[in-house]
């Protein structure tokens, strides 16, 4: 039988109506996504999109927003007299300052830490949770701890140390103390993901490594190290992302201090959108912007190298 | 599978609830018989205005209050969006008084003006000046105020016998006498004055020494010789090792007998009785010259956000709210404050009280200096950012001073564009 033009029409129109109505029923892929998308949208999408908008225009948060274009970036960017292009300037230095002390210690000292819990050590349960703690705590409340300690006149460390140094007001030492204090909040996260990459690794290497006379330290780089690569990047890149958002611990115990040294970019947004005086939402919502920007840059190159070596 | 869909769809109807609930429970409380109520009071704060409520609401009122407390970053946060969206606006809210001018400059307040005369106890001759006139703003009465509360200064009874006996004779503490005391308490190991918030600190002396924070309620004014003098006499305290050293504690040496003087709230009261074997005493904030007393002041201040929906009778038993108040401040002082009510003055439970020195001497309710500029706001963040640093020897006076002026002069053109 000829195929006839009209034949043809009908068998693709019932062909997608079939389509259709399989489409129609199966629902449930978009129910498992469903409350995922929708916090994604309320919370994610709509308020990223809406900081964008903010940014081109001039808003007290009260009134109406007025579209003034690109002129809070040219302000925070170009204008060199500006108190707010030193913000930029200064927030986001300190900003990757933090990132630069930080991020290796967040790295290096978890790994030691799962290395060596790996070895199956007495005790091994108490310390996993000695060392994951921290992490649970909120950062006020640790923020607070430190102060104390670190305090200059009443502090134990300066008692025990027998010295009397400021530790959070004078640099280089309110850096050391925002390291250190970072490093030890955070320690638990990157550990447990080095714990559960190091249980994965065969221990025919490791004896076949001891055959072939190897020691710990060339097991270590030559074995452990290259097994966790891809969990190692990953931390890195995940790691790097939560530093750059750093806000708690200068807000609290350097006050940004001394002399705006340690005052992150964060800080300066809030004070701007959401400080005592009248705000000033567009400047705080075109650094927030710039961030965001810096974040996605440093990602991105992080990213590059992950799937290069893989 | 039917089983799974129906589960999913439990699931996505949870989630619904959980987000609009969020939403409603802001717009809830405005119900009919009841006055929503804002303050930003937490903690032993919040307890005491929780107890003024419910023992009005024990009187049976038309009206209820219906209290919410809320951290005052937040409260003051949610308060644009709240008032822009028409839902869940408190009928009654406490801000401070620094705030008000803001507020009325972007049409956010309802003025008391009509509702003042049904109620003509409410008025300048039974409050505080202070904190009365701030709530008057071209003619029309914005605020009533609840409290005026002062930065002042505590001092150690015992240390001060020992070191400085003759300071309070004219009830007034200069800064010589403190340099007097501190520079014989110094070898005893006793500092001679802790240097706490260093905002009302820097203001209080600013004051004294004729500068303020603006020239004409438009423009800022902190780049000045006579700032620069304030600075230099901080930072004098601290070169010659009167005060404590940058980092020190001012508190904790206060209340373990390590400090003579001590600028404090009066709302720090309940801290320092907490510290056993310390025996305080309390005055004036410290002098530059016994002729002009300034005492640092703020004041919380009951307010209305516009609210079209606002019935006469709930306006009205707000009103009564405030009536009630006005008679009934006691638990209020007894929270460390000082009641703008001259009503509570009479009562001889207040005048017990440590800190009632300052509203019962009319000479003294004139020293308290309330900063209430319109960008009162701005002028803050960079005080905050300059005094310790300049005090303590990290930023030089003059430039410091300058960045500062810049700083809120960019603010303010920003905010203007």
């Amino acid at each position: 039988m000829i195929n006839t033009g009209e034949n043809k029409e009908l068998s693709m129109s019932t062909a997608i109506m079939k389509n259709s109505r399989k489409k129609r029923l199966n629902l449930s892929p978009y129910l498992y996504i469903g409350p995922h998308l929708i916090l994604f949208g309320i919370f994610f999408l709509f308020p990223t999109l809406y900081g964008i908008y903010i940014s081109f225009t001039n808003w007290d948060l009260i009134g109406e927003p007025e579209f003034v274009g690109l002129a809070n970036y040219a302000e925070i960017l170009v204008n060199k007299d500006s108190t707010f292009y030193d913000q930029l300037r200064i927030g986001l230095g300190n900003t990757f300052k933090f990132v630069l002390f930080t991020v290796p210690a967040c790295i290096i000292v978890p790994l030691l830490l799962a290395a060596g819990l790996n070895t199956k050590p007495k005790g091994l349960k108490f310390f996993q949770a000695l060392f994951y703690m921290p992490t649970l705590f909120s950062v006020s409340a640790v923020m607070i701890v430190f102060a104390m300690l670190f305090s200059v006149s009443f502090g134990p460390i300066n008692h025990y140390l027998n010295v009397d140094t400021n530790w959070l007001s004078t640099q280089p030492y309110a850096w050391f103390t925002l390291v250190i204090v970072t490093v030890w909040w955070t320690i638990g996260g990157n550990m447990i993901i080095y714990q559960a990459a190091l249980n994965g690794i065969s221990k025919d290497l490791y004896e076949a490594a001891s055959i072939d006379g190897a020691n710990s330290v060339q097991k270590f780089f030559k074995i452990t190290l290259p097994s966790i690569r891809a969990q190692i990047l990953y931390t890195v890149v995940i790691t790097t992302i939560a530093q750059f958002n750093v806000y708690g611990q200068p807000l609290m115990l350097t006050k940004g201090g001394p002399t705006s040294s340690t005052t992150v970019l964060l800080m300066y947004i809030q004070e701007n959108a959401f400080g005592s005086g009248i705000s000033i939402a567009g400047i705080g919502a075109a650094m927030a912007v710039i961030l965001g920007i810096c974040i996605m840059i440093v990602s991105a190159i992080q990213f590059f190298f992950l799937r290069q070596r893989d | 599978m039917k089983k799974k869909v129906v589960f999913m769809f439990s699931i996505l109807i949870v989630f619904a609830i959980v987000l609009s609930g969020c939403s409603s429970s802001s717009s809830s409380g405005s119900s009919k018989n009841e006055i929503l109520y804002w303050n930003p009071f937490t903690g032993p704060d919040g307890e005491n205005m929780k107890k003024i409520v419910d023992e009005y609401n024990k009187t049976n009122p038309e009206f209820k209050i219906k209290n919410v407390s809320i951290t005052a970053d937040d409260m003051y946060t949610k308060i644009p969006t709240v008032v822009n969206s028409g839902k869940g606006i408190p009928d009654l809210t406490i801000v401070h008084a620094e705030r008000i001018k803001q507020f009325v400059e972007n049409d956010l307040l309802t003025t008391f003006d009509e509702k003042l005369a049904d109620y003509p106890e409410i008025k300048a001759e039974n409050y505080v000046p202070a904190g009365w006139n701030i709530g008057d703003i071209d003619g029309s009465r914005y605020s009533v105020p609840l409290d005026v509360h002062s930065f002042v200064m505590y001092y150690n009874k015992d240390l001060l016998e020992k070191y400085a006996p003759n300071a309070l004779d004219d009830n007034v503490i200069t800064f010589d006498e403190i340099r007097e005391a501190g520079e014989i308490s110094r070898k005893d190991g006793i500092t001679g004055i802790g240097l706490t918030w260093t905002r009302p600190i820097f203001l209080s002396i600013y004051n004294q020494l004729g500068g303020d924070i603006t020239s004409d309620g438009e423009t800022p004014t902190l780049d000045t010789p006579e700032a620069k003098e304030a600075l230099e006499l901080l930072k004098g305290l601290v070169d010659d090792k009167i005060s404590n050293k940058d980092g020190e504690d001012p508190g904790q040496l206060f209340k373990s007998n390590k400090a003579i003087f001590y600028p404090e709230g009066i709302w720090m009261q309940n801290s320092l009785n907490e510290a056993e074997k310390l025996n305080w005493g309390i005055t004036s904030f410290a002098q530059v010259s016994p002729d002009k007393i300034v005492n640092w002041t703020s004041s919380h201040q009951f307010v209305m956000f516009k609210d079209e929906n606002r019935s006469e009778e709930k306006t009205k038993g707000m009103m009564d709210f405030l009536d009630y108040i006005r008679e009934n401040s006691l638990p209020w002082a007894q929270a460390g404050q000082n009641p703008a009510a001259l009503a509570t003055l009479d009562n001889p439970e207040f005048k017990e009280l440590p800190q009632s020195f300052l509203v019962q001497d009319p000479k003294l309710q004139e020293s308290l200096k309330i900063f209430d500029y319109k960008y009162n706001g701005f002028v803050a963040e960079e005080v905050d950012k300059l005094v310790g640093d300049a005090m303590f020897g990290k930023l030089e006076i003059d430039k410091g001073l300058a960045n500062a002026q810049k700083a809120v002069e960019d603010k303010i053109a920003n905010n203007k564009k």
